[in-house]
């Protein structure tokens, strides 16, 4: 060990890090409250009605949300909900962001899928966004504007819910042949984490998005694109 | 006749099937390196308390994911860490680490004299100066490897990438650090 190793671990014991509290009795209360057994994310064969399950569950949870659930989508990892009222939100600098800056090659490994991108000149993009470790995101420009495309597993770990109200539109489109949902307005999402479960935060989402499966990849682009110049660019994607 | 208690692998088993006390057991086995890391990543008392319990309530939960006869600690660690760097990212913000007041001096110390110990108090300062000067994920690394004297796994766990990364961003957070503190070492 170097001199400096030495003085950065003489430093360690120096630190006033303060003492910790017994974090045990406000853990086991929280879970005795939720009554909430760890959840079985291996039983892969429920898996998928897991995640709506518990979607579902959620949208009730919230007392706004509780009035009535109207209709029901799901695509991919990805469930949509239309309620009468939108659950407190908040946006999504607050909520963390899109996650950690990585290079992609660090990003793909720790997602585990290569991402589909559209056409690019050069290397591509050098910076993609890792929520938990379930959802990648890179900035893409589209008709000089900024685009979000997302893409995580649609393979039964991982899901997002989206709640919508009357007043946003959600219509069935295609995209290379295959089942697409269009969503226009302002809406909420929530994410379930690989990792992490159930991610409690909810975050206010006010472009245009599409979603689509291309293989086991649930993507989603957002942004304030319209839906032909979305479907086109989701075309391009690969 | 005495009961043995229950091995980490029990533990996990137990809490599992939905047994609580069991999860409070290793809880308090566990929260004190929850509690410092989360602390070093954020800067802040309340932030790690809350991170660290975030960490235990959210792992309870994830427990069917967790992979049997893996080391429980760098997987709690990735948890914890994960609630750490979201409140730090929230608050836009970290909280600048502190030396304890100087005449806390842990039991057993050999009292040094007063030159020394301002002499160490100063050579502290200035390195812990120099640390608070480096990028995030590179200070993390360090704080993870030298003042939390977490492994290479369990540092790789905790800031969520690669073995490989842990190795290359110590080696260039203490590059860094050499050329700062150049002439004082």
């Amino acid at each position: 060990m170097t001199s400096l190793e030495l003085r950065l671990r003489a430093l360690g014991h120096e630190l006033d890090i303060p003492p910790e509290r017994d974090l045990a009795p406000a853990v086991i209360e929280r879970l005795s409250l939720s009554r909430t057994r760890p959840f079985p994310w291996r039983r892969a064969g429920v898996l998928a009605l897991a995640l709506v399950a518990i979607a579902v569950g959620a949208a009730f949870a919230v007392p706004q949300a509780r009035t009535a659930i109207l209709r029901f989508f799901h695509i991919g990892g990805e469930t949509i909900i239309r309620v009468e009222t939108l659950p407190p939100a908040v946006e999504r600098a607050q909520a963390g962001g899109f996650g950690m800056p990585v290079s992609r090659p660090e990003a793909e490994h720790t997602l585990g899928f290569r991402l589909m991108l559209p056409p690019f000149h050069g290397s591509g993009p050098d910076r993609v966004y890792v929520l938990g470790d379930s959802v990648g995101t890179v900035i893409l420009r589209s008709h000089g504007r900024p685009v979000l495309l997302s893409e995580f597993s649609s393979a039964g770990e991982m899901g997002l819910k989206k709640l919508t109200v009357n007043q946003t539109s959600v219509q069935w489109v295609r995209v290379d042949g295959r089942d697409a949902i269009w969503i226009r307005g302002t809406h909420t999402l929530t994410y379930f984490d690989r990792q992490l479960g159930f991610r409690e935060q909810t975050i206010r989402i006010r472009g245009n998005v599409l979603v689509w499966t291309g293989g086991r990849l649930t993507l989603r682009l957002e942004g304030s694109l319209t839906r032909a110049q979305a479907i086109a660019l989701a075309r391009t994607i690969d | 006749m005495v009961d043995r208690p229950l091995d980490e692998t029990e533990l996990v088993e137990r809490a599992r099937r939905g047994d609580l006390r069991a999860w409070e057991t290793i809880v308090r086995t566990h929260q004190g390196i929850a509690f410092r890391t989360a602390y070093v990543l954020t800067g802040s008392a309340a932030d790690a308390e809350e991170a660290a319990q975030d960490g235990f309530v959210k792992a309870y939960r994830a427990l069917g994911r967790f992979r049997r006869g893996a080391p429980l600690r760098p997987w709690l660690l990735r948890i914890v860490a994960n609630e750490a760097r979201n409140r730090r990212r929230s608050a836009a913000r970290r909280e600048r680490l502190s030396l304890r007041a100087a005449a806390e001096a842990r039991p057993g110390d050999a009292v040094p004299s007063p030159e020394a110990a301002l002499l160490s108090r100063e050579s502290h300062e200035q390195l812990l100066a120099a640390i608070e000067r480096l990028s995030d994920e590179h200070r993390d690394a360090i704080a993870c490897r030298y003042f939390l004297d977490l492994s290479e796994d369990e540092t790789a766990a905790a800031l969520h990438v690669r073995r490989g990364t842990v190795k290359s961003r110590v080696s260039r957070a203490l590059e860094r650090l050499r050329e700062e503190l150049e002439g004082e070492l």
